[in-house]
């Protein structure tokens, strides 16, 4: 199971950026410098009132004297957003995970398609991209103007930037079809915004082999369809077997009975709580775990099992 | 048993898998723990699982040798630094593998090794590093605190060549 050192970080700097945007900028609150990063990597943020949520990592990973996140309010969102704007200000300690990347960079020539805060880990990945002259071009669209977000874009994408401002009548409208027909079959692709906008993505990409398209995901990508039944747990270590009913998680009834398990988002997209199995019918329901990966790991917050399943515990 | 040792740091945390914090100074309460840790606060990895680790140490000798990679086990050597181990104290010149069911003096405090420290794959999972086979046989000891005080680096640490009447295997 993977699990990450919480540190204590101090805000160093909140600046208001566009609207209902700002960025944290976090230093450690005792050494120089924090662990290293790759771009399209997020952190864990514990909040003082218990809830945990992930933010993108928008600095330069070549300088670890900090880290900056951007974080935009969201009235209707599960109340992450809201907490950080009106409880952390400069000075604040704040508990953030040691980086994870779900989102990794490969090697060639890429596109990348952001919407609205979807653009936050593709700003280090475009400017990484272009640093060694493969970003071919990056797509930004957003509901509202956000000049500031727009001017770091345009640091490193000059040209290559193209922006669209849905509120805007005047402005030119994404066309993805038009992108993903003109893009050379050698690209990659990395997209990160609203569900629908990666399902047209993915939708006008079928035919391209996947491991050139690269998604990352704010919500889990739950099979709706999937009716919860209750199932077994069998532990490999012990053959102790536990009941999950249909409206608990294999997280939840580990944890009752005593087994001491990391969790993180409990939405199957931060992959803290990925555990082995070994035998069974997994119903995948997480973000995270690629088709070979699902084959003997499963994400237990969210992913259930028909039957039983034998997890390597 | 004649050896004079010191402790070198303090480290505690307070909730599992935090990130351990430094301390000038410590106040050990015997029976419970270091106050502020996470198994004093019972918010610990292994609270659940009830055990002696009021106070862990581990050896500074041992992390030397394992950053220097000897014996020659990972093909390189591993730093684990003090605050990376996870053990609250960090001494020097102490034989705490022959220190299981003796009394030994921190400063004003007097601990017992209740029973040697064994590696495991949460540590080397929250470091991502492959330190579990490195730690083997010298991953440090865990102790009951049989008389509570303040400690500070820099203290020393003699034996008292006195059994203890606390469980140790």
């Amino acid at each position: 199971m993977a699990v990450r050192v919480v540190m204590k970080l101090v805000i160093e700097k909140r600046e208001q950026l566009d609207g209902d945007l700002i960025r944290l900028w976090l230093r450690h609150s005792a050494r120089p410098t924090l662990p290293s990063w790759s771009p399209g990597a997020h952190v864990d943020i514990r909040l003082s009132n218990g809830k945990v949520r992930q933010y993108s990592l928008t600095s330069d990973p070549n300088d670890l004297s900090l880290y900056a996140i951007i974080v935009q309010r969201e009235e209707s969102g599960r109340g992450g957003s809201d907490w950080i704007h009106e409880s952390y200000f400069e000075g604040d300690e704040i508990r953030v995970s040691t980086p994870r990347n779900n989102f990794e960079l490969s090697p060639g020539k890429a596109i990348l398609i952001a919407g609205g805060i979807g653009v936050t880990p593709l700003i280090s990945m475009g400017r990484a991209l272009s640093e060694i002259q493969c970003l071919e071009s990056f797509h930004f669209c957003s509901q509202h103007s956000r000049p500031a977000i727009e001017r770091e874009l345009l640091e490193f994408c000059g040209d290559s930037l193209n922006t669209y401002i849905s509120e805007d009548p005047d402005a030119k409208r994404l066309d993805v079809s038009t992108i993903i027909e003109k893009a050379s079959s050698d690209l990659h692709i990395y997209c990160c915004g609203p569900e629908r906008l990666m399902l047209e993505v993915r939708k006008l990409t079928a035919d391209w082999n996947p491991d050139q398209l690269h998604f990352e995901l704010f919500n889990a990508n739950a099979d709706v369809q999937a009716k919860p039944e209750p199932f077994d747990i069998i532990i490999a270590s012990s053959g102790e077997t536990l009941r999950v009913s249909e409206n608990r998680s294999i997280l939840d009834v580990l944890r009752m009975a005593g087994y001491v398990v990391p969790s993180s988002c409990r939405q199957g997209i931060c992959g803290t709580c990925e555990c082995r199995y070994t035998a069974g019918e997994v119903i995948h329901q997480d973000s995270v775990l690629d088709l070979d990966a699902k084959q003997d790991r499963m994400m237990i917050c969210v992913s259930r099992a028909k039957v039983s399943v034998t997890l390597d515990l | 048993m004649s050896w004079n040792g010191k402790l070198l740091h303090i480290h505690i945390a307070p909730e599992a898998t935090y990130e351990m914090e430094e301390l000038a100074e410590a106040n050990l309460v015997a029976g419970k723990g270091i106050v502020g840790d996470r198994y004093y606060l019972g918010l610990g990895t292994y609270s659940p699982k009830p055990d002696c680790r009021e106070v862990t140490l581990i050896e500074s000798e041992a992390l030397d040798a394992i950053a220097r990679d000897d014996p020659p086990m990972q093909g390189a050597g591993i730093t684990i630094s003090s605050f990376e181990h996870r053990r609250n104290l960090t001494v020097q010149g102490v034989p705490l593998n022959h220190l299981v069911g003796y009394r030994f003096k921190i400063g004003e405090v007097i601990l017992s090794g209740g029973r040697l420290n064994f590696p495991c794959k949460y540590l080397e999972n929250l470091l991502d590093r492959p330190v579990f086979l490195p730690l083997y046989n010298r991953s440090g000891l865990n102790c009951w605190i049989e008389q509570g005080g303040v400690i500070r680096p820099g203290d020393e640490i003699v034996p008292l060549n006195q059994p203890s009447n606390k469980p140790h295997r």
